[in-house]
């Protein structure tokens, strides 16, 4: 059956022009209804829940725990106050430091991963897997032995004659960077991946034979054909880094302050879940107007890479 | 031979190895250190180690909540990979080339609950499901999980179709396939790689996940990481280490065994 | 061995009713055995293995009854509970002040009275006030001082701890607003210290604010333990019984002083959970007799609440009698460290 569908060596301009236009093929071969079980499962296990945690906050005014927060209060104070407005844009732009990290950094060995690795595949795909199935209590003991005052860096570094007071690692936003681009770089890498192993080699060597350099070929063969892959990981990365307060709780030593942090705080701490579900709402509508925002971006270049 | 050759005649090829190898330093450095942690005789968790140990080992099987709740953490992982893969792929399809004009809007609401703090999300299920009548059970810490997978399938295998032109498709149903036919034996094909890596991310997504699980444990259904939070609550010794390389173990064995069945990396390429 | 197979037997009758598209996995294990088995809650490790092999085989012992028991933390407990208030999967709870406070005011808990735990006779009264009658304190722990024995002229005094740090004579480790205790062990702590109320916390933040450059914080509890031996920080504010499991487990530089001021006093408290049952009232009495207590003392290093419980020459050393722990007045701290803690996150940002 594959073999009699085997492509043609250069998909055709006007499949390709259709596409990159939206207009979709001629004879598509899944059928938008499709889309109904997810949706269905999101609106009955996301929408409604979240709806029935604000209808709850309405209807149960200091119900919970003395006088918490109102809801409308709670929305009024984050949309109101500097400081919330500003720990919103730290947060947005600390993940937007990470997932920029971990693209130029994945980038590379997701093209290593699927070009150069051979019988190594596995393994590497293991080696990026292995921190996220790691403890979250133990990464972090990891780092510290690295990077404490009398830890293996410093003691490396000092050894070495390189400094002569250990370097302070461990506080300030450099480590917290460091440890959640550690776990979330893998989701990067393959997302490429995935994207990069579709690729026709063909059109890779065809400019090449036509006298492309090598980097000539990669910007404008390779990475535009791999726009969807790095689309995936960059939301992915964003909104996994938005959304995520255990490693900044661990690690960052509280240098950074971002809305997941303080909503955790909500939880563990002051309870006031009225004010912990509006931040959640806000920390969730910006990171859907950010990804839109970026995916035009992407999809514009898109067009201009094609 | 050649290759080291080809190497010396051009340097510039160092570069790609020499940067990939620094990055794996950097993911693999940290979790050295839990593994050796890991064969330490020493009863808490420090540094340097004194003596080797494999009593930590032992511990796992030994202390019963860690054995039970890692049972329960990869049955977890793999029910809701799958039940996420069922309802994600063939949402992932239909919207990858849809012409409607709502069709990014809604691949966009599809990945909303990744971009969410979990503990929001986990505290309401609960109060909802429990509403509904099955707040702490295995029911739902799958569907807690199942929503978390959805994001991952679904952008992953999204990303994949999109940038496979729909020529195959075309040239499937000119050559007479008919639309089973097309499905089974052309797009499957060419969204694999999508499939595997968006239903790894879900399954590694379920393990690690704390702030949902945490919300539905019961005392039958706890699973690995809610245990290990609450253990170094009182105690900080080098099991913790220990689960965590056999974990890692555990996933090391998965791939091998998928490597050997399947092949990895053709079940990462589209053949 | 038999245990795995009834849960295993349970969750394949969960999933078989949920493909037959039913409510049913749902049918928490505890509705099976209705009546017979209460489910009591525990920490995990050390503490977990002390209430199944102490607390729930004295219990089982006594009545024929079983108790099963869920790992995890208080706040996952509250939650579970104030979203099945009518039918609790929990019977026995194990709470921190804060939220056993808040679970007494909001009809989560049931006031607790001789006639239904006979051993709460021997308790004395302040660890049933603390708590408003809707629980009993069962172990406490005193958050005073920890440090590593590098450390050749450690404070004496909360006061003297600050005055150090903010000197530089040692580095220090102090909890952030993302532990649960922060608000009394370290803003009350050193509020009360220096002067201050609950009312009046700001020599609490002005010593805090001075002493950052000099300290590190945390937000695990384990964290200080690796801090005080990578050399990130010298002396910490800690709880004695973790200080002495640690030094039991061979961390044998760690030391631990209770400071003239007093350790402050952190509960843990039991709690009957309202529609939970009626077993419930005996495990209670378990967790306060004086046998199983003692066992408990010697396995944790924790100080208990029966009165009629006598701690080995060892302990005696090693816990901080409750007459000389301090106690914040937990019931103002519960609504005062809202504030507290946003006044935290604008000041000190860590």
């Amino acid at each position: 059956m594959k073999a009699d569908v085997e492509p043609p060596a250069c998909p055709k301009r006007g499949a390709r022009l259709r596409r990159v236009l939206g207009l979709g093929p001629a004879g598509a071969a899944v059928p938008l209804i499709w889309v109904l079980p997810a949706v269905a499962f999101m609106a009955i296990f996301f929408v409604a829940p979240l709806v029935d945690n604000v209808a709850r906050s309405l209807s149960l005014a200091g119900g919970f725990s003395g006088a918490p927060t109102s809801a409308l209060a709670a929305y009024a104070k984050l949309l109101g106050d500097p400081y919330y407005l500003e720990v919103l844009v730290t947060t947005l732009v600390f993940s937007l430091v990470v997932t920029a990290i971990s693209l130029v950094a994945g980038y590379p060995v997701a093209y290593f991963l699927v070009r150069k690795s051979g019988r190594y595949y596995s393994l590497i795909v293991f080696l990026l897997v292995a921190p996220l199935l790691t403890s979250i209590i133990m990464r972090t003991f990891g780092w510290r032995v690295l990077l404490a005052r009398r830890g293996f860096v410093n003691s490396i570094l000092m050894d070495l004659g390189i400094i002569d007071v250990p370097i302070n690692f461990l506080s300030g936003p450099g480590v917290a960077v460091a440890g959640l681009v550690h776990v979330l770089v893998p989701f990067m890498v393959l997302a490429i991946a995935s994207s990069l192993q579709g690729i026709d080699r063909q059109l890779e060597e065809s400019a090449q034979i036509l006298g492309a350099s090598r980097m000539r070929t990669f910007f404008h063969i390779t990475l535009p054909l791999t726009l969807d892959g790095i689309g995936t990981g960059f939301i992915l990365v964003f909104m996994l880094a938005n959304g995520s307060f255990v490693t900044l709780l661990l690690l960052g030593g509280g240098s950074i302050q971002t809305l997941p942090l303080l909503i955790y705080q909500q939880f563990t701490i002051t309870r006031d879940f009225n004010l912990a579900g509006a931040m959640s709402n806000v920390l969730l509508i910006s990171a859907l107007i950010c990804l839109v925002l970026q995916l035009r971006i992407l999809k514009r270049r898109g067009v201009k890479g094609k | 031979m050649t290759r080291l050759l080809d190497l010396l005649r051009n340097p510039a090829d160092l570069l790609l190895p020499a940067f990939v190898f620094l990055f794996f330093v950097f993911i693999i450095a940290p979790i050295a250190i839990v593994v050796w942690m890991a064969f330490s005789a020493q009863a808490y968790i420090g540094f340097p180690i004194p003596a080797y140990s494999l009593k930590w080992f032992y511990r796992i099987v030994e202390y019963e909540p860690f054995l039970n709740s890692l049972i329960v953490s990869i049955e977890l992982a793999i029910a809701s990979t799958i039940v996420a893969a069922t309802i994600g792929v063939p949402a992932a399809l239909a919207l990858a080339r849809s012409r409607a004009g709502f069709a990014d809007g809604l691949a966009t609401f599809l990945l909303s609950p990744i971009s969410m703090p979990q503990i929001v999300l986990g505290f309401a299920l609960l109060f909802y499901l429990s509403a509904l009548g099955f707040g702490v059970s295995f029911t739902a810490l799958l569907l807690g999980h199942t929503l978390c997978g959805i994001p991952y399938i679904v952008r992953t295998v999204l990303g994949v179709y999109r940038s496979q032109p729909a020529d195959f498709e075309e040239a499937a149903a000119i050559l007479g396939a008919n639309r089973w036919q097309v499905f089974r034996y052309v797009t499957l094909p060419l969204v694999r790689p999508g499939i595997f890596a968006g239903g790894l991310f879900a399954l590694l997504i379920s393990m690690d996940n704390l702030p949902i699980s945490f919300f539905f444990g019961s005392p039958d259904t706890n699973t690995l990481p809610v245990v290990l939070l609450s253990y170094t609550e009182n105690q900080f010794d080098p099991s913790i280490a220990a689960v965590s390389t056999v974990q890692m173990l555990l996933a090391l064995l998965a791939l091998v065994v998928v490597d050997r069945v399947y092949g990895v990396k053709h079940m990462g390429a589209p053949s | 061995m038999s245990k795995f197979t009834r849960r295993t037997i349970l969750k394949v009758g969960g999933i078989g009713a949920l493909a037959a598209g039913m409510p049913g996995g749902l049918v928490s294990p505890r509705a099976l055995a209705e009546g017979q088995r209460i489910t009591v809650t525990a920490f995990g490790g050390i503490w977990e293995k002390m209430i199944r092999e102490v607390m729930v085989a004295d219990y089982e012992k006594r009545t024929g009854n079983e108790a099963s028991v869920l790992i995890g933390g208080p706040q996952q407990w509250m939650a579970q509970i104030e979203s099945n208030r009518e039918n609790p999967p929990i019977d026995v709870l194990m709470n921190t002040i804060d939220l056993a406070l808040i679970a007494g005011r909001t009809g989560l808990a049931e006031p607790l009275t001789v006639d239904k735990v006979s051993n709460l006779a021997d308790v004395p009264q302040p660890f049933i006030d603390i708590v408003e009658g809707y629980g009993v304190l069962f172990t406490y722990g005193a958050w005073g001082l920890a440090y590593h024995e590098r450390v050749k002229n450690p404070p004496k005094s909360f006061a003297e701890f600050v005055e150090g740090t903010i000197a530089g004579k040692w580095r220090a480790a102090l909890p952030n607003a993302g532990y649960t205790g922060t608000p009394q062990i370290l803003i009350w702590s050193l509020a009360d210290a220096l002067g201050g109320s609950v009312d009046n916390v700001d020599p609490a933040f002005e010593a805090i604010q001075k002493m950052k450059p000099n300290s590190v914080f945390w937000t695990g509890i384990s964290d200080p333990l690796i801090q005080l031996e990578t050399g990130e920080a010298d002396v910490a504010i800690y709880v004695d019984g973790r200080t002495w499991a640690h030094y039991d487990s061979g961390a044998t530089w760690i030391r631990y002083i209770n400071p003239e001021e007093g350790g402050v006093m952190q509960p843990a408290i039991a709690q009957k959970v309202k529609n939970g049952s009626d077993a419930a009232w005996e495990y209670i009495n378990s967790l306060l007799s004086p046998g199983p207590q003692a066992e408990v003392a010697e396995r944790l290093n924790y100080g208990l609440s029966n009165s009629k419980l006598q701690y080995s020459d060892k302990l005696k050393e090693r816990i901080t009698p409750w007459e000389k722990t301090r106690f914040p007045p937990f019931e103002k701290t519960g609504t005062a460290q809202r504030e507290w803690i946003e006044r935290w996150n604008r000041e000190i940002r860590a």
